[in-house]
């Protein structure tokens, strides 16, 4: 067996604690992916990284910085990506979405806060996670009070920069939006030592871009009924693409998308055509947070689309691929970046248009919108998406859970209610 | 009485010569799935492949054939009883 632990020890992984979440993985990771029926066989790619998920991928950024690279370490969709490959560096998603995490970041935040704050930081301080002792570069933003309190806790650690998200969406906020990635672009060049040229950051626009086409052909795939690929994974290769080489998670997206529209050629599906099909709008799923779709999924409904960080507010929209100048290019990054429509917004009314259109688009039957327990603000605007919701005729049920499985039976019992209502 | 059931997994000593068999079989039409490799098989993680014990022994001779350098194959009773756990 590979083994990893001169790498992890290198890290100042704490290998003792460590081992505990190797020793549980494979076994949930069985339960929830394996068990499932006539799974594409583009998912071998996807498996193959949860059974390396500490090995291969934290070996190819540790290689990259021996030849002198820098790793970028990012927790939101507002962060351009494309900054950091035009300088010649890697950017890799860390948010945590483990519970395995949690009672480390409960050392020093408060409980009543998100579990996925508590889990990213838990995951900094107890050196369980090879990626957060990779990273040379934190790179946070201001979409919610919890983190950035948590910025100030993370950067006694590690170098931090904070990117400034707008809470509006006026002219003005989205050239205040412009003004910091021309701040993060100097950053990213203090850092590498490498000058960000428009060449350099229009290949980068265009490296990103093509990751967001590949990520929304597979979505496209699940338009279709029977749906040819199950929610569960769909979701662990948006997961994955958020630290996978970006180049890569295009080809193995392109490729899984190319055997489900084969798939959708010959009628094959994972579910029964009369399946019922379910959005999940709402809060971020980070690896390995895989629980309500098992619910949702071992009841007979297919999880269709995901409204949320870790579904299609990740890939929708592409910036502008024509600009000549620095200049050009980063007001196409803004205009991109802020139409992604998150709950920091007030008001936020294009995430209620986003989840109207994408139930027609995906023809689902019922909306299960979900939010982290303690994230303020998606709990506060599941009562705008309900209202909003009910004059659209869409059935809509909210729910609010963590990464524990504490609660596994009550959602169990609230969401096969809610299929059965839908089945009426 | 009920009869237990297993799985066979065949671990690597790294994850390129998993990558080539998973390969080589599904040219074959072998059944095999990549798996993360259960701590009841070995105390270090990476990939392992489930396969049918029916293909064993024409695995074994591909195997021999190819080239491809395996740590040892593992019989695990399967566990029906599985509940949700997160991690």
């Amino acid at each position: 067996m590979a083994d990893y632990r001169q790498m992890w020890t290198d890290l100042g992984i704490d290998l003792e604690k460590h081992d505990l979440l190797c020793e549980v993985l494979p076994e949930a990771f069985g339960g929830v992916f394996l068990s499932q029926q006539s799974r594409p066989e583009g998912m071998d790619f996807y498996d193959f990284v949860v059974s390396e998920i500490h090995g291969v991928r934290p070996a190819e950024l540790i290689e990259h910085r021996k030849q002198g690279g820098k790793v970028f370490g990012t927790f939101c969709v507002y962060v351009p990506d494309e900054v950091v490959f035009a300088a010649g560096g890697i950017a890799a998603g860390l948010c945590g979405g483990s519970q395995f995490w949690v009672p480390g970041g409960e050392k020093v935040l408060p409980v009543n806060t998100c579990p996925l704050i508590k889990a990213s930081v838990g995951a900094r301080l107890d050196k369980t996670c090879p990626f957060f002792q990779i990273a040379d570069l934190y790179v946070g933003e201001t979409t919610c009070d919890g983190k950035k309190k948590a910025w100030e806790i993370l950067s006694g650690e590690v170098p931090l920069h904070v990117i400034d998200v707008p809470q509006q969406k006026r002219d003005k906020d989205v050239a205040a939006f412009e003004g910091e990635i021309m701040d993060f672009i100097e950053v990213v060049e203090n850092l590498t030592g490498n000058k960000i040229t428009p060449e350099k950051l229009g290949e980068a626009i265009k490296l990103i871009n093509n990751k967001r086409k590949a990520l929304q052909r597979l979505y496209d795939a699940r338009k279709a009924s029977p749906v040819p690929i199950s929610g569960k994974d769909a979701l662990l290769v948006t997961q994955i693409a958020f630290y996978d080489d970006p180049a890569r998670c295009a080809q193995m997206a392109n490729r899984l998308a190319e055997e489900l529209e084969q798939r959708i050629s010959r009628g094959e599906g994972v579910f029964p055509a009369n399946a019922l099909r379910v959005m999940v709008s709402g809060t971020p799923m980070a690896i390995p947070n895989w629980k309500l779709h098992h619910i949702i999924e071992s009841a007979g409904a297919a999880v269709v689309v995901e409204e949320s960080c870790t579904g299609t507010r990740y890939f929708e929209h592409l910036v502008d691929e024509s600009g000549q100048t620095i200049e050009e290019q980063v007001k196409a990054l803004a205009q991109r970046y802020m139409k992604t429509n998150c709950a920091c917004f007030t008001p936020n009314p294009g995430r209620i248009d986003d989840i109207v259109r994408l139930a027609e688009e995906y023809k689902v039957d019922g909306i299960i919108d979900v939010n982290l327990q303690f994230c303020n603000l998606y709990s506060t605007e599941s009562y705008l998406v309900k209202q909003a919701l009910a004059g659209h005729n869409l059935p809509v049920m909210h729910i609010e859970t963590d990464y524990s499985e504490q609660d596994y039976e009550q959602l169990r019992t609230r969401i096969e209610a809610f299929l059965e209502m839908l089945r009426k | 009485m009920e009869q237990t059931a297993y799985r066979w997994y065949i671990l690597f000593p790294n994850h390129q010569q998993g990558l080539r068999l998973n390969r080589e079989l599904k040219e074959m039409g072998i059944k095999n799935q990549i798996a993360p490799t259960p701590r009841a098989a070995s105390s270090c993680c990476g990939i392992s492949l489930i396969v049918e014990p029916d293909d064993l022994d024409k695995i074994r001779l591909i195997i021999e054939h190819i080239g491809v350098t395996i740590e040892k194959v593992v019989k695990l009773p399967v566990k029906t009883d599985w509940q949700y756990r997160g991690i």
